[in-house]
């Protein structure tokens, strides 16, 4: 099968392989894609992330079966610039966030990406999240500068959406190798507590019930309520939190949790989403490291891209899909990480066991990008 | 009175001695001469020692191994899946275990642990020192 360079089975971590399969150059092919379903083939959502892909990049040949089953993909050079694209609303924007984050800094041109769809649900990490999160953590690795922003422009909740945000990115050629060993302590918490479509006092109850439970652990806790009207509101109503944790070295943990979509399962107490939410906070915080649990895969995917030499991460407990994405770039880059388990001293009360990650970074070199 | 609070005197030193004795080695059973005690825990060292290692490397599991070596497994293919009916027909089941994995939601997000139940005190207790209110170490300060 080496004309068809990588093949892989099943439509799970289908993003993971077509945004490694474009930074490595690798054609792939996923095959069996839910093949033994009523509804085989490839869904709407898929389309969308793969019509993206092709708009951020130039000269890439797809090519899908009838069916939609079996998904041939051979890359293109990333360009970027300035593009725009209505997301499916059967998964939020931050399904299609999440993958260019880790494309942006490898254009040609910075990207500016506008994204219309549903900015929050509780399948994907939300655009909030993200902007509070993964943003800083591209900064640690030299991604930084005036250009690197999401903003939040319209909000749109599950399932009607009418949401947009948008992202822009510098473009790098080498990406800095970092050493982040030691999180330090939690200085302050802060979040945002949005509504749309509802009473703004929706936000108001989940703030105090969160606080309720944070305010055990740091009195430096301020939630923002963030209640958008009118054409910025979306087409559904809905409310939500996020949380991010910030610690002394710069290191943030971060928790969501939004609203049921309207007609779709039990409706949700702001009270509890609140509580909840701040459980998942100190879940986190207890998971630990320096990069929080949703953007593990991000930052050791820039560890793996960095120039030739040693890049030290510590993380939580990996997850299932960054467990899959370890041997993705195994099988992109060649790269394999030096895993090595953390305990905590006995008398030590910083939660769970953490891992640290060690790598030698290929030295990916930009070259799309223009000399200037 | 006098001579009841030395006697419980002695007993506490008695008692404190065997806790002493008791912790050192676990597996001391009670009730026995604290002389014989004292220098018990020499015995079976090497047989602790590598009890103590052999429990250390299976609370410690191998997480490259893990990680990097059972992804081989996952490329067989288990197709075989069979009754014909009337020799004609195969009987399509969506398979459970490698398929569902292979065609589940492409998500990020690492669900909680429900084991912990965050609004016990010893569970919150666990991450006190994760916060700027919390113990810091030797060296390090506030400021």
């Amino acid at each position: 099968m080496a004309s068809h360079g990588l093949v892989y089975d099943g439509c799970n971590f289908f993003r993971q392989r077509l945004v490694l399969s474009t930074l490595s150059g690798k054609r792939v092919k996923i095959k069996n894609v839910r093949s033994r379903e009523e509804d085989p083939g490839l869904r709407d959502f898929e389309a969308s992330f793969i019509r993206l892909l092709d708009k951020v990049t130039n000269g890439s040949r797809i090519e899908i079966n009838q069916t939609g089953t079996v998904l041939f993909y051979q890359p293109g050079l990333l360009y970027g610039g300035s593009v725009e694209h209505d997301c499916s609303t059967q998964r939020s924007i931050g399904y299609y966030l999440e993958a260019l984050l880790m494309l942006a800094p490898f254009m040609k041109t910075s990207l500016k990406a506008t994204l219309r769809g549903v900015t929050n649900d509780s399948t994907d990490p939300t655009v909030d999240l993200l902007k509070t999160t993964a943003l800083p953590l591209m900064k640690k690795f030299g991604i930084d500068g005036e250009g690197i922003d999401l903003k939040v422009v319209k909000r749109g909740m599950a399932p009607g959406g009418g949401g947009e945000v948008v992202f822009t990115c510098p473009v790098r050629r080498t990406i800095r190798p970092v050493q982040l060993t030691d999180p330090g302590k939690i200085k302050r918490i802060r979040g945002v507590a949005y509504s749309v479509r509802v009473s703004p006092q929706m936000a108001n109850r989940i703030v105090d019930s969160a606080r309720a439970v944070l305010n055990q652990f740091l009195p430096d806790i301020y939630i923002y309520t963030d209640h958008m009207k009118g054409a910025n509101s979306g087409k559904s109503p809905g409310f939500g939190l996020t949380l991010v944790a910030e610690t002394l070295n710069g290191s943030f943990f971060s928790a969501e949790m939004s609203s049921t979509p309207q007609g779709q399962g039990d409706p949700v107490l702001p009270e509890d989403l609140g509580r909840n939410c701040a459980k998942l906070l100190l879940e986190e915080v207890h998971r630990g490291g320096c990069v929080d649990s949703s953007n593990q895969s991000l930052a050791l995917l820039l560890m793996t891209l960095g120039q030739q030499d040693v890049s030290k991460v510590l993380l939580g407990p990996l997850s299932p899909y960054t467990i899959e994405f370890l041997r993705h770039i195994r099988d992109f880059f060649q790269i394999m990480f030096k895993i090595e388990v953390q305990k905590p001293l006995e008398d030590e009360r910083k939660g769970g066991d953490k891992v640290l990650m060690t790598c030698v970074g290929v030295g990916y070199s930009n070259l799309n990008k223009t000399l200037k | 009175c006098s001579e009841e609070d030395s006697d419980e005197e002695e007993e506490d030193d008695e008692a404190a001695v065997k806790e002493e004795i008791d912790s050192e080695e676990e597996e001391e059973e009670e009730g026995e001469e604290e002389d014989a005690g004292a220098l018990r825990w020499k015995q079976d060292l090497q047989q602790k020692a590598s009890a103590a290692f052999l429990r250390q490397q299976e609370s410690a599991p191998n997480l490259r191994k893990l990680v990097y070596g059972s992804a081989a497994g996952a490329g067989d293919s288990d197709e075989e899946e069979g009754e014909e009916l009337g020799g004609l027909f195969r009987v399509s089941r969506p398979q459970k275990s490698k398929r569902f994995t292979a065609n589940s939601v492409d998500c990020s997000r690492f669900a909680a642990d429900s084991a912990h139940n965050w609004d016990l005190e010893e569970m919150m207790n666990s991450i006190r020192d994760c916060f700027v209110t919390g113990k810091w170490e030797e060296g390090q300060d506030a400021a």
